[in-house]
């Protein structure tokens, strides 16, 4: 974009002005170091703390905690998975968590979004209001009451007091996936309706098809919300057998205070199967947030 | 109404049975029981027993719940600024598309997806006075989470970083909607960069900004693992933010009728944040992108 330019012509871009194209150098040596800079602060993190849980204890409280660890050790991931402390239920625990929550969240907001975008029956944007105020809710209010239910049901410390209270669909869900159904073009479901097609076949052939890349991100931002949750596993389901992974992690944080390197060990089991997931689907997340459809 | 539209309004009824299951059961439902719960005394032990308004009586007049909103009244206000600018100018130098930083972006999102918990964690570890990274970068002994003036900027620190990459994947996001024609026309009219940005791009990525800072102010209010894990709502409650306050009334003294007056003092304070900038944005946004 040039700065100045009297003379709207077709041809300007070559014929820009030096300062102009100065202008945009200087811009451009101020992007770099911006998105360079900004880049090397949030990794720098995640070395430290997979620098530091390749130590031993010895080797990190001798030397710097900025130090290579040399030589590299998977000792306290061992001792992680040994007899000191079983990591493997946390990790069998979360997995199951997620996918329950994940297979219940998409079914019944996909569900929800597609009555609320594309059919018509009265009270339909009065519930939807009610569905979207909920989005207001935040979930350390409505701790207390799911954890006094979840108790008087016998839940406390069970898979079901884990999973039952977030499993039938997520506002935050509904909304994001109604506003990309409403912009999926209506003369295509109304093709399909004039040829016969039902309510649900026509979501399951024409809407979720069409609407793949906004799936795959809520798929996406359903698993990492779910993996990362605490607060609820903290309250609901407090004893070593029920522990998630993050559960895990603060316990372990308390029970060895200082002891960095097994600690650290333990944060990078809790976040790499995040990052690495991430990393493989990068390109939904980061490109499919901004398509909200054909205008 | 013919039959095909009782059939679609019968099917949109249907539909909406299994959400409303979450949406009433598990998130409507637990608003009452809060409410009524905070009219009561109930330790989880003995049954709940009736209160009336003694619960919010004693809060209101509280020192250690007014400074815990006081507490994430200033975290909020601390995070939600810095990080949407921040993530506004991620987003406009990600945009320019200069060779190379397209993956970059990658990165800038990579605290979110991440456990806040364990970040918290990692973040205590490099924030310790004598082992931790950042002393050791720094050459200095500072007490970031022990001393009463630095824990609550070191935690809200710690959440700028891990929300801005997330946050410019919205602006991004909204800044890819804007068509090249408005652009085109702009600079036709001899516009400006920094004219275009004020003048074109924000007013366009208002939409944006306003579900950003509404989610932001949302999350905001409830931040309590980093927090969790970095401070546990210490030094001297200085970082003792609403939902560390409430889990420690709830969970840890089990005096769950005072923890559920403060969530329902939170929820209430919440609701009129949003119904005020609602508004606010309302008024503000009337152009129409179709």
């Amino acid at each position: 974009m040039s700065t100045t330019n009297p003379v709207p012509t077709t041809s300007r871009r070559s014929s820009a002005p030096r300062s102009a194209r100065a202008a945009r150098l200087v811009a451009n040596v101020l992007t770099y170091g911006f998105l360079l800079a900004g880049a090397v602060l949030m990794v720098a993190p995640f070395v430290f703390s997979v620098m530091t849980s390749l130590k031993t204890s010895r080797q990190f409280n001798t030397s710097s905690p900025l130090a290579t660890p040399e030589p590299a050790t998977v000792e306290n991931y061992v001792s992680l998975f040994g007899e000191r402390y079983d990591f493997v239920v946390p990790i069998a625990v979360t997995a199951q968590v997620v996918l329950v929550l994940v297979l219940g969240q998409m079914l019944t907001s996909i569900l929800a979004a597609y009555a609320f975008a594309q059919l018509d029956f009265p009270g339909r944007d009065a519930i939807f209001w009610v569905y979207v105020s909920t989005l207001m809710i935040p979930a350390v209010v409505t701790i207390i009451p799911l954890y006094s239910m979840m108790t008087e049901l016998g839940l406390k410390n069970s898979f079901a007091g884990l999973v039952v209270p977030f499993m039938f669909g997520s506002p935050y869900a509904i909304f994001l996936l109604r506003e990309n159904f409403r912009s999926t073009p209506s003369d295509v479901l109304d093709a399909a309706r004039i040829d016969g097609a039902g309510v649900l076949r026509r979501l399951w052939q024409i809407m979720v098809p069409m609407n793949k890349p906004i799936l795959a991100t809520l798929l996406l931002i359903t698993v990492v919300s779910q993996w990362n949750n605490f607060m609820w596993p903290l309250v609901i389901a407090p004893r070593p057998e029920w522990h998630v992974i993050t559960v895990a992690t603060a316990a372990l944080q308390t029970q060895y205070n200082g002891n960095w390197t097994l600690v650290m060990a333990a944060t990078t089991i809790a976040l790499a199967p995040l990052v690495i997931l991430f990393l493989v689907f990068q390109k939904q997340i980061t490109s499919s947030l901004g398509v909200t459809g054909v205008r | 109404m013919n039959g095909r539209q009782r059939i679609e309004a019968r099917a949109g009824y249907l539909l909406l049975i299994p959400s409303f299951i979450g949406v009433g059961v598990f998130l409507l439902l637990p608003v009452v029981i809060v409410v009524v719960l905070s009219l009561t005394r109930y330790n989880l032990i003995s049954p709940p027993e009736w209160f009336g308004l003694q619960n919010y009586a004693y809060i209101l007049g509280w020192d250690r719940f007014r400074n815990s909103l006081l507490v994430t009244a200033a975290f909020t206000a601390i995070t939600i600024p810095v990080s949407i600018a921040i993530g506004l100018l991620l987003a406009v130098a990600i945009n320019r598309r200069l060779p190379g930083t397209s993956w970059l972006r990658v990165l800038y999102v990579l605290p979110w997806v991440c456990a806040p918990l364990a970040l918290g964690v990692v973040w205590r570890w490099i924030l310790d006075p004598t082992n931790g990274a950042l002393n050791a970068l720094l050459g200095r002994r500072i007490e970031w989470l022990a001393d009463v003036d630095l824990a609550l900027p070191a935690v809200a620190f710690v959440q700028i970083w891990s929300t801005v990459g997330y946050i410019s994947l919205f602006f991004l996001a909204g800044l890819q909607q804007i068509p090249v024609s408005v652009y085109e026309a702009a600079e036709l009219d001899g516009a400006g960069a920094a004219r275009t940005l004020w003048s074109i791009t924000l007013p366009l990525l208002r939409p944006t900004m306003f579900f950003v800072t509404v989610t932001s102010i949302i999350s905001s209010f409830q931040v309590f693992d980093s927090i969790y894990a970095m401070t546990g709502g210490g030094p001297r409650f200085s970082t003792d933010v609403i939902a560390s306050r409430i889990y420690d009334e709830a969970f840890v003294a089990l005096r769950l009728g005072r923890a559920a007056a403060m969530a329902v003092v939170l929820f209430v304070v919440l609701v009129a944040i949003t119904l005020v900038q609602q508004r606010y944005f309302r008024r503000r946004i009337t152009y129409d992108m179709s």
